[in-house]
């Protein structure tokens, strides 16, 4: 029998320690960021390949995706115009994604939104200034109560918020439809549509700041940079940030700590709300200067990907909506230009989802780094 | 189910000269995040004994244990059954080879039948259905031949953990298991339920079946093993026969040190009453009445400790305190003033603090900083946030106050809690806790899952505190742990208090057991006059 | 009025509201199956439209409603089998995962849609095949039964077997007892040799054929074309389905008639002139109060629960 006698109490170099730790986040950081992009890249490669199974030119199509938007000046107009969109969106989604809420609302709130801001900026004479901020302010209570019901059914019934946002979506597209087809439209109307909104509602048009025709792009760009710096102060800098990130966390934790877990998401899906009508209000005041049928289909997910692609980070999620805006426009030039629908975007953005969440790879991915800097 | 011919079992016939039944030759097994579990582990087990494997929490146990098993695979080494080498890939390979391992969180699915539950996985059939009747005539046969009673058509979820322990053990010997591997067993039994334990155990013994015990307490060890094999830091340091081992020395093999096993401290310096409980009720939202008019008092300066088999109410009662749960009815008062019904939130500025029993899932958040877990029932206040605005460096100052003053060891108050070892979180947890000023502190089985020198610091904590003059409820299992720590002992069972006793001194573990196990119950009139 | 109601308390009704309970029943049983074995399957939507997409597409090839079918089950398995993968192979969120295979079924069906017919909208200007409706000897000559029971679509049938089927699987036969064992305690599975991750696979496969057959049912027998995201939601409205049947085959059979008789109401209101979109909104208004009051069922039962020991004298 043996009896290993004590070893000396190992010594704990705090400094070095705290050397290795700043070392290795600088280096996850770099590792992060080469991921993603080869995820991206991974993701076109994809397309790639889908358009050369099918016969199509990939060259010609993808020399259109990535350069189209940087082609004409309108063009580019439509990328910033997009970007603005998605960037709002992305922002909105990231609040309660924070705390782990699947919130899928966002499509419901634009809407919601789009015909707040319409009505009030159609059929009430406003001062300048006053007459955006009135509209604005007004759908995005819209849609903060828009975020916050199926918020509140999840945290204090803990019923199914995939199934009651896309429902809830489901109904306020059929409602505005309905709206917009029998109240909005003036009687006797060549097509569905209603009247323009008053000229003080109009964001100005960055055309008119710029001298060159930038489309569709205009002030709301301004908003985004609020609502960047906005989400990332409220994220980081206040309790409920704190309270959003910890129940992101551990939710228990954060309850047998004290935090009002309920209220605090009900709230994330609530803020999320109010975030995603500004992207309503956005279309309406901004891009369409009136309501249109379907005015924000097609971008219920869209915010999901610029989020994901950032992590949740909201100082990223400028530069990820950039970026996921570049390839949607530029799929719209594409299929002009190329016969090849622009739904190939569509795939391309399910691939990057794919990708990002899969950790096996992720992880891979990070070993194979590692194990390069090691030899 | 395998008949096997008896094995002789004395010592005698048993000698080293024949081949062990099991035997784990120069196990070594690193995990892929790098940590070290097994060194060159070489442990043997002969057919028809009772071996423990004793070790502190992260010594290796429980990984030596699951290479057995066939969970984990070793980086190095060999595994010999009855003196042939074999290879174990999976808990089914373990199975067919005549392995069973009972878990120490039960490994029951619970809406099943106990039946359903003993032949889950290799379930009579004609042929892709399953055959019911047959399946609860062979669970009844086998309660029988081996003496483990069990109602097979109970569902899991509604028996008593006695009888799902016993449920495993049927599930093993299901399965024609040779050899059981029973990991930390008695954890959650009473005194009495241990002791019927072991009297199946010597049965399986009997019928020559092989038993690998791991425990942590070492005066269970002594009583039933016949071999003990000790590991620490990946190591097995040492294999002695009962009449070789001590508790002390398998302690001081343990640690690699002298512990003091028992707890020193001064008498209690009784202040004013500071939580007054009175006929509290509370049911789970299923309708399970779990608390059924539970009344006590604690007073500063004192431990008042709450024996009882777990599930008698204890984690309800310290969470409708802590303001997890909402009671029915009853009085919870701290200082005079109310604080039944409201938050967590209202209950902890009255001041309650609470370490929670399961503390390393939800009372830390892994992937949140030091300095965030830290704050988790402050950051409201100044000077963490000021003016609506959270402050960074007033957190940071905090975690570095507080990691100096518990002696975590982090490099960083910005490393996420998941990057430390399980000692080190709890110390944030009771580094936490401690420094917000409780006038009650709720200590609930503050000792589980840790290892002897977590322990020490956990105890040491503890009565530094009470000495303070805060008043501290603990609630734990570990019959041994509360009888030693508190000053006075209030026994749970079925949802009531049913003894308090004004000292712990002159008590047994036998009286208390049968107190636990509700066969004897104080009058009111006598717990009263102990308030 | 009157009018309204004769047309409810017909017997074409009744039909009708089994015919749009089919979409909704058999991907809400595929949901199930997930759902019990641990893998909540948000890709019903996505798989059905694949399988939608892929069933008609090849009807069209070979003028074979039977190689259609094939073809729509062996797409749905496949993309259920790769968000199997993602999820349990690469450690892939599932819901994340469901999400983008939604997407990617959205935009790849138009994309292939459009590229083989140049039309974004449909394949309604080629020729596709449909699922035989089978008129039942006997049974279709009862008065009032006759109609509703006879004369439906192969796989409407099939939809209602699948019920049973479904129950017998999950209930009696080991692979569905072991997949429900996997879906509760994994680690109990896990201990007593069962394959968690092989289950999980089987879990999503089954889901995938169930949501497949709901897919080539709207696109080869409902209606006889497909277009984009015909599914209109209907995968999850088959998720509400199985919440609101307590996770059972059976609670789930009745909540997918629920939203099917909701369904078939709209459809004969909006015959009356009531503006559609308002007669459209009504199955997820359903959905919706159903997911509330179901809540609150639980939560007052739960209160009720606590409440029946107020009363108890205390010792």
């Amino acid at each position: 029998m043996q009896v290993t006698l004590p070893s000396s109490a190992s010594s704990f170099d705090r400094a070095a320690e705290r050397a290795r730790v700043q070392q290795e986040r600088r280096r996850s950081a770099i590792v992060d960021l080469v991921v993603t992009l080869s995820t991206i890249a991974l993701a076109l490669l994809v397309g790639f390949l889908v358009m050369l199974i099918v016969g199509k030119d990939p060259i010609l199509a993808y020399s259109s995706l990535l350069s189209g938007p940087l082609s004409r000046s309108h063009r580019a107009g439509r990328w910033i115009e997009d970007a603005t969109t998605l960037i709002i969106l992305g922002l909105s989604v990231a609040i309660p994604f924070r705390a782990r809420q699947f919130s899928l609302g966002a499509q419901g709130q634009m809407f919601i939104a789009a015909m707040i801001a319409a009505v009030i900026a159609i059929y009430l004479p406003l001062p300048p200034v006053l007459a955006i901020l009135l509209p604005l302010v007004a759908a995005m209570l819209a849609g903060f109560v828009t975020g916050l019901l199926p918020g509140l059914i999840k945290a204090y019934l803990n019923a199914n918020e995939i199934v009651s946002t896309l429902m809830l979506n489901a109904v306020i597209v059929l409602l505005y439809d309905f709206l917009l087809t029998n109240v909005f439209t003036p009687p006797g109307a060549q097509s569905l549509r209603s009247e323009l909104i008053q000229p003080n509602s109009m964001l100005l048009r960055l055309s008119a700041i710029f001298g060159i025709n930038l489309g569709r792009a205009n002030l709301a760009v301004v908003m985004v940079a609020v609502l960047v710096l906005a989400v990332w102060v409220l994220l980081s800098r206040t309790p409920l940030g704190y309270e959003i990130r910890i129940i992101g966390a551990n939710e228990k934790f954060a309850r047998y700590g004290g935090i009002n877990t309920q209220r605090t998401i009900a709230l994330s899906f609530a803020i999320g709300g109010a975030i995603a009508a500004v992207a309503g209000v956005h279309l309406v005041l901004g891009v369409h200067q009136r309501l249109i049928p379907a005015i924000a289909a097609g971008l219920g997910f869209e915010g999901i990907v610029v989020a994901l692609l950032a992590r949740n980070n909201p100082l990223l999620i400028p530069i990820t909506g950039l970026f996921y805006s570049y390839l949607r426009v530029g799929g719209d030039i594409m299929e002009q230009e190329a016969a090849v629908g622009a739904e190939i975007v569509q795939v391309i953005q399910a691939v990057i989802i794919l990708l990002l969440t899969a950790q096996v790879l992720v992880n891979y991915a990070k070993s194979r780094h590692r194990l390069m800097r090691s030899t | 189910m395998s008949t096997h011919a008896p094995h002789p079992t004395s010592p005698s016939a048993t000698d080293s000269a024949a081949a062990p039944l099991v035997e784990m030759r120069g196990i070594t097994k690193i995990y892929p995040n790098g940590v070290l579990a097994n060194h060159e582990v070489t442990f043997a087990v002969r057919a028809g004994e009772i071996h423990a494997l004793v070790g502190e929490n992260g010594a290796g146990k429980s990984t030596l244990m699951k290479i057995l098993y066939g969970m984990e695979r070793p980086s190095a080494g060999q595994i010999f059954l009855r003196g042939k080498p074999t290879t174990i890939h999976s808990p089914h390979e373990a199975i067919t080879q005549g392995i069973g391992m009972v878990h120490q969180n039960f490994m029951l699915v619970p809406s099943f039948t106990i039946a359903e539950n003993i032949v889950l996985g290799t379930e009579p059939s004609r042929g892709a259905f399953v055959d019911r009747r047959a399946a609860i005539a062979a669970a009844a046969q086998l309660a029988q031949q081996y003496g483990l009673s069990v109602d097979p058509e109970a569902r899991v979820d509604v028996v008593p953990v006695g009888m799902r322990q016993r449920v495993e053990i049927l599930k093993a010997l299901y399965r024609g298991a040779d050899v059981l591997i029973l990991d930390e067993p008695t954890a959650v039994l009473t005194p009495q339920e241990t002791h019927e334990l072991f009297t199946a155990i010597q049965r399986l013994i009997q019928v020559g079946k092989t038993v690998i015990f791991i425990s942590h307490k070492l005066h269970e060890v002594m009583e039933i093993s016949d071999r003990i094999s000790v590991m620490r830091d990946a190591r097995l340091v040492g294999t002695l026969d009962k009449h070789e081992a001590n508790e002390r020395l398998l302690a001081k093999m343990m640690v690699g040190r002298e512990v003091f096993l028992n707890i020193e401290k001064t008498p209690a310096q009784r202040g004013p009453l500071v939580l007054k409980v009175r006929n509290l009720e509370y049911a789970t939202e299923t309708g399970v009445e779990v608390l059924k008019g539970v009344s006590l008092s604690v007073y500063a300066g004192e431990i008042l400790g709450i024996a009882g088999v777990e599930g008698n109410g204890q984690t309800e009662l310290v969470e409708v305190i802590a303001g997890l749960r909402t009671p029915l009815s009853g009085v919870i008062e701290l200082n005079g003033k109310s604080i039944a019904g409201l938050t967590p939130r209202q209950v902890r500025q009255a001041g309650v603090a609470h370490i929670p029993e399961d503390r390393l899932t939800n009372g830390v958040a892994l992937t949140a900083s030091i300095q965030e877990n830290l704050i988790v029932d402050r950051y409201t206040r100044e000077p963490f946030t000021r003016g609506g605005l959270m402050r960074p460096a007033a957190i940071a100052r905090n975690s570095e106050a507080l990691i100096e003053a518990y002696a975590i060891r982090a490099p960083d108050g910005s490393l996420p809690v998941g990057a430390l070892s399980g000692g080190n979180m709890q110390k944030v947890v009771v580094a936490r806790e401690l420094s917000s000023q409780p006038k009650l502190l709720i200590a609930a089985q503050p000792t589980r899952g840790v290892d002897i020198g977590a322990t020490e610091f956990m105890h040491e904590q503890l009565v530094r505190a009470r000495n303070a003059g805060v008043a501290i409820l603990l609630v734990s299992a570990d019959l041994s742990e509360v009888m030693s720590l508190s000053d006075r002992l209030a026994v749970m069972h079925a949802g009531r208090i049913v003894a308090l006793f004004p000292s712990t001194e002159g008590l047994t573990e036998e009286e208390v057991g049968l107190y636990m196990l509700g066969t004897k119950t104080m009058s009111q009139s006598e717990i009263e006059s102990h308030w | 009025m009157e009018q309204a109601l004769q047309a409810i308390f017909s017997a074409t009704f009744v039909a009708a509201v089994l015919r749009v309970t089919t979409p909704i029943l058999l991907p809400a049983l595929g949901g199930l199956i997930a759902e019990l074995g641990g893998v909540a399957n948000i890709a019903l939507e996505g798989i059905m439209l694949i399988s939608a997409c892929a069933g008609v597409l090849v009807s069209i090839a070979t003028q074979s409603e039977w190689l259609g079918l094939l073809a729509g089950l062996a797409a749905g398995i496949i993309t259920a089998l790769v968000l199997a993968f993602f999820h349990l192979d690469l450690k892939a969120d599932i819901i994340l995962s469901a999400i983008a295979i939604n997407i990617l079924a959205s935009g790849g069906t138009i994309f292939v849609v459009f590229l083989l017919t140049g039309d974004k909208g449909s394949t309604s200007a080629l020729v596709s095949r449909q699922m035989p409706f089978i008129e039942i000897p006997i049974i279709k000559d009862i008065p009032l039964l006759g109609p509703i029971l006879s004369g439906q679509n192969l796989l409407t049938y099939i939809a209602f077997i699948a019920v049973a089927g479904v129950a017998i699987f999950l209930y009696r036969m080991r692979a569905g007892i072991h997949l429900r064992a996997v879906g509760e305690n994994p680690d109990a599975a896990r201990s007593v040799g069962i394959n968690v991750r092989s289950q999980q696979y089987l879990a999503l496969a089954l889901s995938g054929a169930l949501a497949a057959l709901g897919g080539v049912y709207l696109s080869m027998g409902y209606v006889k074309f497909f277009a984009r995201d015909m599914t209109a939601g209907r995968g999850f409205i088959a998720l509400a389905a199985i919440f609101l049947g307590g996770k059972t085959p059976l609670g789930t059979m009745i909540a997918a008639l629920v939203f099917g008789l909701a369904e078939a109401l709209s459809v004969q209101l909006g015959n009356l002139r009531v503006p559609n979109q308002l007669v459209q909104m009504i199955p997820y208004i359903a959905t919706l109060i159903a997911l509330v009051v179901y809540a609150l069922v639980q939560r007052q039962r739960a209160i009720a629960h606590q409440r029946r020991f107020r009363q108890a004298p205390t010792p």
